[in-house]
């Protein structure tokens, strides 16, 4: 070797073990910064790689109402789920689910060959399906628990309690507005898995059962709900009406002990029914609540001083608001009344009269603090906040006059339940509320409701009250009396707005009232929507409410008292409405009256004094046959052009 | 030349023992869910890596006998034999996935580049022990080695085996440098050479990609960060005693090639820091004791010779472990003597038996 050549490689093979030193020593560095330093984040990301999750409902809280009646619970099911890579034959595989599960094995094998980690095969199976599923062993396919929805006593108010979807998620109604506190804590079953989404046999497997949603306490009572059911289906029945409502509260709390809406559906085949069917009209809709509403005016009034018990209105029967003529349903006018006497009577121009004198500013405030025109805070899904515009120089006079007898403004009939209900609780106004209390583990509490305030004075509460009572006593409200018990209402028959324009032959007739008027337990609102022949909420709606109140006021446990004798020499007035002209002056004749027919149909729609209503011998009644002398008859356009 | 027969190096024989034991146990560890899945049999890929282990441990005893010098006459023949089997596997290769690397003989799969490299370093020794002080010549000393590394690196390629084609540069320029070259002719030509490099690299925008792919492997972890980030996680889940043997996640096919050129991230994985402390020292015995074989050779052949063969085991030793722990661009390049695969285990037990049979020749 030569000398330089040789010198020359000893110095440069040194230089390669040096750099050879370097790349080593950087390596392990590098490895002990990788496996010592990042052991725990390496570690933490690998894990997440490999975990998989399912997740697993927790069972759904029940529904009970108030005397703790199960209207809804859950109870156990199974979902059957595939790990698409795990399974080894899926045509086969498939043909077998279909079997165990009634599925068409096409839709199985449609899932089998999704990419998917985890897909589902069908959701809330028996017991019994479940175990011969498990007990077919196909690889790849599982099962968990889950939970369905059952109603041991039917389908009970099935539009206040909605109903869940197939993931037991509230879809709508309570379940809908409580699903937050229904729904339970999900759990999951958590496997490991390779890459291709397969669980390892020796991996890691946990199941983490999901936590029991809360029960919620309804303010409804099973027993005067189904009576409210009877009831609506069979007002509907003997009206014709196309839908029927009936709303039942407690007028001290708010609390709504009934809700019947006629159509209704079938709660566990709700997706067979027509969603008007399903829609809780009570608090989601709103209509021209007529002359039910001038209780609400009459106590406004009444709280601002604009009338009291010694008003007096001479009613010729008309009156002119700029320009306008409001004729009152009575074409010949109801003449001198007292204050008392205009609620009897329904006196459309006394009520216009009223709305004028309040003028815009005073009124608006006065529906706002009845909570017209805004949500109330109902503890249900879509609320509607009924429109009452406020006041401005746009707004005409005569809208004021017509919002005074119930036109122009809408409402929903919970906002008129609620507006009755302070009449009825000393002007205390409360919100209607559907759930008594929520249940947990840390104990029961109470939804958040909008606190109990006042809207009108004690005073004028009492006035408006006594008036009602008279209304039912003497007034067109008469049939909506029960033996036993004093009721206080008010009728009304508002024409349906079509299209933006009043109907001729469509109507709306409701009753909206309290008992016992001495110190209200219960109030009730009914609503017949387009009733077929007779119109009057008086003939139709207040029977109603009667029945209904016959019947609920001695199951809550409200005494009765014995019947107030009127003066001894007064007689009742024969009730002849819905009868042939001829019978009707008969039957008149005979108990003594004086007789006359305003108009020339030949069937009888209306009689004043009211029916049963207890007048001096002799005194002249009114009969009307006609269809001109709708409580309501202003033709005016629709005030917000729906 | 005296032709001494001493005692073969002791050192390196037990280290490259260790490494064989450690691969065999990794290789089936990281095989056997894979084997039990793609042929019904755990044993399959450990079965024929022993069978190949056993035989080059026949072919190292073999050549350690055998005095290296007999080679200095194959040195063109060898280089031929290369070319031909390089242009015969670009026309008859064996495709996976994309690339045609193997030529099947004799029922075995062959990679004709493992044999490339050891015929280039061959013929690099005797070229450097015949030259001498000429090799500082650029025309007479450079030019023809670079004719033909050029020529075998185009070659491979062609395949295309970047890893392999790098390693084969690599060492050329090792030796090369060992040999004496002048400085200032290496920097010249890595002038000239790196425009070519550079369009090697940016001519297929994947190789780009993976390439840079290292340096931010989240930025992209399904696709070109995933393999790195899945050799990463099963390095780092490790710790310092590892999983234990056989206890590897990231085998669940997560990692790729985990039984191959990622089975360092997977041996990281079950044994821990140490296990890989273990596994870098070793390769640094083998390529010190290969270094001091190299300088106490009795000719400037065995010495070129020794620098040859220690250069491609540890060159792809580094390489390989720079890749699995995310220190350099993803190439595909097995760890000699634990990754699986045929001709790499063999080339390299083959060249070690001539190493020893260099170390027995030196003087002490």
């Amino acid at each position: 070797m030569g000398r330089f050549t040789d010198s020359l490689v000893q110095r440069r093979i040194l230089i390669l073990l040096l750099v050879l030193i370097i790349g080593s020593g950087f390596f392990l560095v590098r490895l002990s910064y990788l496996q010592l330093w990042k052991n725990e984040f390496f570690q933490s990301r690998a894990l997440q790689q490999r975990m998989q999750s399912i997740p697993v409902e927790g069972l759904r809280g029940a529904i009970y109402d108030r005397n703790g009646l199960p209207l809804a619970l859950s109870v156990s099911a199974f979902t059957v789920y595939a790990v698409p890579v795990e399974v080894d034959d899926a045509d086969q595989t498939a043909r077998a689910l279909g079997e165990i599960l009634d599925l068409e094995p096409e839709l199985i094998l449609s899932r089998l060959k999704k990419r998917s980690a985890v897909e589902w095969i069908k959701k809330k199976v028996g017991e019994a399906e479940a175990r011969r599923v498990i007990k077919a062993g196909l690889p790849g396919i599982g099962v968990v628990p889950t939970s369905t929805r059952v109603y041991p006593y039917g389908s009970i108010a099935p539009q206040v309690l909605g109903f869940v979807g197939i993931d037991n998620q509230g879809l709508e109604g309570i379940e809908l507005y409580y699903d937050h506190y229904l729904r339970g804590q999900p759990g999951q079953a958590i496997f490991e898995r390779d890459a291709h989404g397969r669980a390892l046999e020796d991996g890691l497997r946990g199941y983490l059962p999901g936590g029991k949603g809360n029960d919620l306490i309804l303010t409804l009572d099973f027993f005067i709900q189904r009576m409210a059911e009877e009831e609506v289906v069979r007002a509907c029945r003997e009206t014709g009406s196309r839908l029927g409502l009936i709303v039942l509260s407690v007028p001290k709390t708010g609390e709504i002990l009934a809700t019947a809406i006629h159509p209704s559906f079938d709660v566990e085949d709700f997706s067979s029914y027509p969603v008007e069917n399903r829609k809780n009209i009570a608090v989601t809709d709103t209509y021209e609540p007529g002359s039910t509403f001038k209780a609400v005016t009459a106590a406004i009034a009444l709280n601002e001083g604009v009338a009291s018990l010694r008003s007096g209105f001479f009613d010729p029967g008309y009156i002119r608001v700029s320009g306008w003529t409001i004729k009152c349903w009575n074409r010949g006018g109801h003449g001198s009344q007292s204050f008392v006497e205009t609620m009897q009577n329904s006196c459309n121009p006394y009520y216009a009269k009223l709305g004028i004198d309040l003028g815009g500013e005073r009124f608006y405030r006065g529906l706002t603090d009845f909570n017209l025109g805004s949500k109330m805070g109902v503890d249900f899904p879509g609320e509607a906040a009924g429109t009452v515009r406020p006041p401005s120089d746009a707004i005409p006079l005569v809208t004021w006059a017509n919002i005074g007898f119930g036109q122009g403004l809408t409402v929903t009939p919970l906002q008129l339940l609620a507006g009755f209900g302070a009449i009825a609780n000393e002007g205390i106004f409360s919100v209607p509320h559907y759930v008594q209390e929520i249940c947990t583990p840390e104990g029961n509490f109470a939804p958040d409701i909008p606190e109990q305030r006042h809207v009108v004075g004690t005073e004028a509460a009492q006035t408006t009250l006594y008036v009602l009572r008279s209304a039912i006593e003497h007034g067109s409200g008469k049939r909506a009396d029960v033996p036993g018990y004093l009721v206080a209402g008010k009728t009304g028959t508002a024409q349906l707005v079509e299209h933006g324009r009043y109907s001729h032959s469509k109507t709306v007739t409701s009753f909206c009232g309290f008992a016992p008027s001495d110190d209200p337990q219960l109030a009730g609102l009914l609503v017949l929507w387009e009733p077929q022949g007779a119109f009057y909420g008086g003939i139709i709606a207040a029977p109603s409410f009667a029945r209904l109140a016959a019947e609920v006021l001695p199951y809550l446990g409200v005494e009765k008292k014995e019947e107030e004798k009127s003066g001894l020499a007064r007689i009742a007035v024969p009730d002849v409405e819905g009868l042939a002209l001829g019978e009707a002056q008969a039957a008149l004749d005979r108990a003594g009256f004086r007789v006359e027919v305003v108009g020339s149909g030949s069937r009888i729609v209306g009689q004043v004094p009211a029916p049963l209503a207890e007048v001096d011998p002799g005194t002249l009644v009114f009969i009307y046959t006609d269809l001109d002398y709708l409580e309501t008859s202003t033709e005016l356009p629709n005030p917000y052009g729906v | 030349m005296s032709r001494r027969n001493g005692k073969p190096d002791i050192i390196i024989f037990t280290a490259v023992i260790i490494l064989l034991s450690i691969g065999l146990v990794m290789v089936f560890s990281a095989s056997s869910v894979m084997g039990l899945i793609d042929y019904g049999d755990p044993y399959h890929y450990v079965q024929r890596q022993t069978i190949l282990a056993v035989v080059g441990l026949v072919f190292l005893f073999i050549l350690m006998r055998i005095d290296y010098h007999i080679f200095q006459y194959l040195a063109l023949p060898g280089l031929l034999l290369s070319f031909i089997l390089l242009g015969a596997v670009l026309f008859a290769g064996k495709d996976t996935a994309g690339a045609s690397r193997w030529i099947r003989i004799a029922g075995f799969n062959l990679q004709p580049s493992e044999f490339a490299k050891i015929a280039m370093v061959n013929y690099v020794a005797v070229y450097l022990s015949n030259k001498r002080e000429n090799v500082r010549k650029f025309f007479s000393g450079l030019l023809p080695i670079l004719v033909f590394l050029g020529a075998q690196f185009a070659l491979i390629l062609m395949e295309p085996d970047f890893g392999t084609g790098i390693a084969l540069v690599f060492t050329t320029l090792v030796m090369l440098f060992a040999g004496g070259i002048h400085l200032g002719q290496l920097a010249f030509i890595s002038v000239l050479a790196s425009p070519l490099l550079y369009y090697l690299v940016t001519f297929k925008e994947y190789r780009l990609k993976r390439i840079f792919a290292f340096l931010d492997p989240w930025a992209d972890p399904t696709d070109t960060g995933w393999n790195v980030i899945q050799s990463l996680l099963a390095i780092g889940s490790g710790g310092l005693f590892g999983l234990g043997l056989g206890k590897s996640r990231q085998k669940f096919s997560y990692l790729p090639e985990h039984h191959t050129d990622f089975i360092f991230a997977i041996l990281c994985e079950e044994l821990g820091f140490l296990g890989g402390f273990l596994v870098i020292v070793l390769f640094f015995i083998i390529a010190w004791r290969g270094l001091r074989i190299a300088m106490r050779a009795p000719d400037l052949y065995g010495t070129m010779l020794a620098i040859g063969i220690t250069s491609v085991i540890a060159f792809q030793a580094l390489l390989n472990i720079g890749v699995v722990t995310g220190s350099l661009p993803v190439t595909g390049i097995p760890l000699p003597f634990i990754s699986h695969g045929g001709s790499s285990l063999l080339m390299s037990l083959i060249s070690v038996g001539v190493l020893l049979n260099i170390s027995k020749q030196c003087s002490d």
